[in-house]
């Protein structure tokens, strides 16, 4: 396919070596035939340089960006409510612990200590040694190792699922 | 204001979760990427689901754009693989694509859109017309030549092949449109004599 067409391409598209160019220039100029060839391509290569472009839709942007919205909409509701389930755990064992910080600090007998003021407060702590209560923590803790060991099933289970995909 | 911001600057205001900036993006590249799937489809249904998908993909992947390449080029190459696999889903053999044989169908679909008067058509008609009976890799590669500012190393990273390659396409592509052009023309001079 090195022919002249093929030359003359690569003149208009301006592919050719300086040495190229300037021998194929002299050729247009020399040769007739050559340089209506050359006008011929050059006139077509003009008629492709201004070919229009189709025109989607009117809708097709909003169509694509409500596609985008609706797949940013359908997040994986795993992931969004593990967020949240976590900043409420997170949370919760805060304002515990700030609980339990201000009722051991408000139950330390601060007589030794000159303050100006009185922390003292008079909070009893909940009696465990009574039979109902203790039966609660009881039952409180047997329902933390269930729910203990069926998370560490369930850790074990994804590490397994993840080595072999097919054991699962 | 946005219209005035280089793609590189919406690409980053989208990742920051600005759905806005990637509106822009989809009106400023639309029309070409609608008119390149255009070029392996053939039926404009097909084209704008095929654009379509390639926006959403490439919203997805964007993350991944690195801008070593211009975003005009990868996104053509995600038009690229999209029409590929959709034309691989419509059941077409791709690897017949080459085969022009199997075009002679939608080359009689062409020559079906003759509804005009012939006096009415004008130059620019019977271009479409010729380049809508060509392979849809010889009409994509002069799209992306001379409508999407795309050199032949652009062309050949956007449709996966080597330069030379694209070259050599190139070439044998502007030949066929020319033969088809001419055809067509001639046809209608037919007809109006």
């Amino acid at each position: 396919m090195n022919n002249i067409e093929e030359k003359l391409w690569n003149y208009i598209d301006g592919l050719c070596t300086p040495e190229e160019q300037k021998a194929l220039g002299d050729l247009i100029n020399r040769d007739a035939a050559v340089g209506a060839k050359y006008r011929e391509l050059l006139s077509l290569n003009n008629e492709f340089a201004a070919m229009d472009l189709d025109e989607p839709p009117m809708a097709f942007t909003y169509n694509v960006m409500e596609v985008i919205r609706t797949e940013n909409a359908q997040v994986p509701l795993k992931a969004a409510i593990n967020k949240r389930i976590i900043r409420g755990i997170s949370i919760f064992f805060m304002v515990t612990l700030l609980a339990l910080i201000i009722l051991v600090l408000a139950s330390i007998k601060w007589s030794g200590i000159a303050l100006p003021v009185s922390l003292t407060a008079h909070l009893k702590m909940p009696e465990i040694n009574s039979g109902k209560t203790k039966m609660i923590v009881q039952a409180f803790l047997f329902f933390d190792v269930m729910l203990g060991l069926y998370l560490f099933d369930a850790y074990l289970r994804r590490k397994k699922g993840a080595k072999d995909p097919k054991a699962i | 204001m946005q219209s005035k911001l280089s793609d590189a600057e919406l690409i980053g205001q989208t990742l920051t979760g600005n759905q806005a900036a990637y509106a822009e993006l989809v009106k400023r590249h639309q029309r070409f990427v609608f008119t390149l799937a255009l070029r392996y489809a053939k039926v404009r249904e097909d084209a704008e689901e095929i654009a379509q998908d390639t926006f959403i993909k490439a919203y997805r992947s964007l993350a991944a754009f690195k801008g070593q390449a211009k975003f005009s080029t990868w996104l053509y190459s995600i038009v690229y693989t999209t029409a590929m696999t959709f034309l691989r889903k419509k059941r077409v053999d791709t690897d017949s694509i080459d085969d022009e044989n199997n075009f002679v169908q939608i080359e009689n679909q062409a020559s079906a859109y003759d509804v005009n008067s012939a006096e009415n058509r004008s130059r620019s008609f019977y271009l479409d017309q010729a380049i809508a009976q060509l392979l849809p890799d010889d009409a994509a590669i002069i799209t992306l030549f001379y409508k999407g500012e795309q050199s032949l190393e652009e062309i050949a990273q956007a449709m996966d092949m080597e330069a030379n390659t694209v070259k050599v396409k190139l070439f044998r592509a502007r030949q066929r449109l020319k033969e088809k052009l001419e055809r067509n023309l001639k046809h209608e001079a037919k007809e109006l004599i």
